[in-house]
């Protein structure tokens, strides 16, 4: 298995794998990170870590597009948040097919309930918000992200970003209340 | 002076320009409705980050840290890989199924069936030979074909992936001799095609993954295979 694993790595050549080797390690410090906005962006963190999963699949798929130089994190949200998109419009698609299935798949393991039950105020009010109301949200209040860094993520003119963001915060609060 | 929820909002958050902030600053010190509300902007800013922190402190699964350390070592990683797959015979099947569809649509994104050339993929020359002699625990570095890794496939036909300067592939033994199941690029791909020849390898190997009934053959399963003429 070594051996195969030196012979790929050769393949790559040696200023190829330099460059590999930064990205990825760069990828792996913005884990936790990800992580967090993955749980939030998909309403779940188990949910969450598949996103994550999906999301550096992709990305290193498409590492040759990433220039060194700019920020690999706003890169990485972005990536996110397209695959969770991508991934909202595929499961429309065929949700008729598999929500039997998947429905099946609850009752047998019997965890699901528990788990949704055991969800906290703050899930639950998340949860009810708009995609592009929780990602604005997230992005600014959780990440950190400024106003024209969250837009450059998301796409969209700083403007809208504010006012997504602005709706999006005030169904948080009619939701859980002023006290903090 | 009117003040847009929008703009509290963004001054709670310190993004106002300094002259609007000085402005806003003023009305809000100015009415307790107004301070509330900013109390209120900043509490829920607080109360989110504090939700999400532990996630930040929490140990990073293995699946995604192993992803990263190395995409190439992954798909290597055979054995591994097909016992995860046996294991994900469970109720959670198909949370995970769009993660494979991920991969493997990548994968296929470059993988290329039957090559140009001899119609029916029929192998012979100094890559039969590769095939048929070659064991990985032992060939020579300076070959010019380099075998990756031997498996069956469902049918139990016995199949390899090599790769050269100039290809690389899948080949399977069947009754009249190697067939190719699978192409991707070689090893020295020009300059500019460099990484996708990289990525090709690793996307002939994914594909081998897909088509193995079990495991990748360790050292010895090779020797007794090709003893047996790979059949």
């Amino acid at each position: 298995m070594d051996e195969t694993a030196r012979l790929i790595r050769l393949m790559h050549g040696k200023r190829q794998n330099i460059t590999i080797e930064s990205f990825e390690d760069g990828v792996l410090a913005l884990l936790p990170r990800l992580r967090r906005f993955a749980a939030g962006l998909a309403r779940d963190p188990a949910e969450g870590d598949d996103l994550c999963q999906a999301t550096l699949a992709r990305a290193l798929d498409r590492r040759a597009l990433w220039q060194p130089g700019t920020r690999l994190d706003s890169w990485m949200y972005r990536i996110m948040r397209n695959v969770w998109i991508d991934e909202q419009r595929s499961r429309k698609r065929r949700s008729e097919t598999f929500v039997a299935e998947e429905a099946g798949a609850l009752v047998g393991s019997g965890g699901g309930q528990e788990e949704r039950v055991a969800l906290g105020d703050i899930d639950r009010a998340l949860r009810l918000l708009p995609d592009e109301q929780r990602e604005a949200v997230l992005l600014v209040m959780v990440e950190g992200y400024s106003y024209k860094e969250a837009a450059e993520i998301v796409g969209c003119p700083v403007g809208t970003l504010n006012s997504r963001l602005v709706r999006g915060r005030d169904a948080l609060l009619a939701k859980l209340g002023d006290a903090g | 002076m009117t003040i847009t929820r929008e703009e509290l909002a963004a001054f709670a958050d310190g993004e106002l320009d300094p002259a609007r902030h000085a402005e806003v600053a003023a009305a809000v010190a100015a009415d307790p409705a107004l301070a509330d509300e900013v109390r209120a902007h900043r509490a829920l800013r607080d109360r989110l980050t504090a939700h999400f922190t532990p996630i930040l402190d929490a140990p990073l699964p293995d699946e995604l840290t192993s992803q990263l350390r190395s995409r190439d070592r992954q798909v290597v990683d055979f054995t591994a890989a097909r016992n995860k797959l046996q294991q994900r015979e469970s109720p959670q099947r198909y949370r995970r199924r769009w993660i494979v569809g991920t991969a493997v649509a990548a994968s296929l994104a470059l993988a290329v069936f039957l090559p140009r050339g001899s119609g029916n993929g029929h192998v012979d020359g100094a890559l039969a030979d590769a095939l048929d002699q070659q064991l990985i625990a032992t060939q020579s570095p300076d070959l010019p074909h380099r075998i990756l890794l031997s498996f069956q496939d469902e049918s139990g036909t016995y199949c390899r992936v090599f790769s050269s300067p100039e290809r690389s592939g899948i080949a399977c033994r069947e009754p009249e001799g190697w067939r190719l199941r699978a192409t991707g690029a070689g090893a020295k791909a020009p300059e500019a095609e460099y990484r996708m020849a990289g990525n090709a390898a690793a996307d002939v190997l994914q594909k081998a993954q897909d088509m193995a009934a079990g495991p990748g053959f360790t050292a010895e399963e090779e020797r007794a295979a090709r003893a047996r003429g790979w059949r």
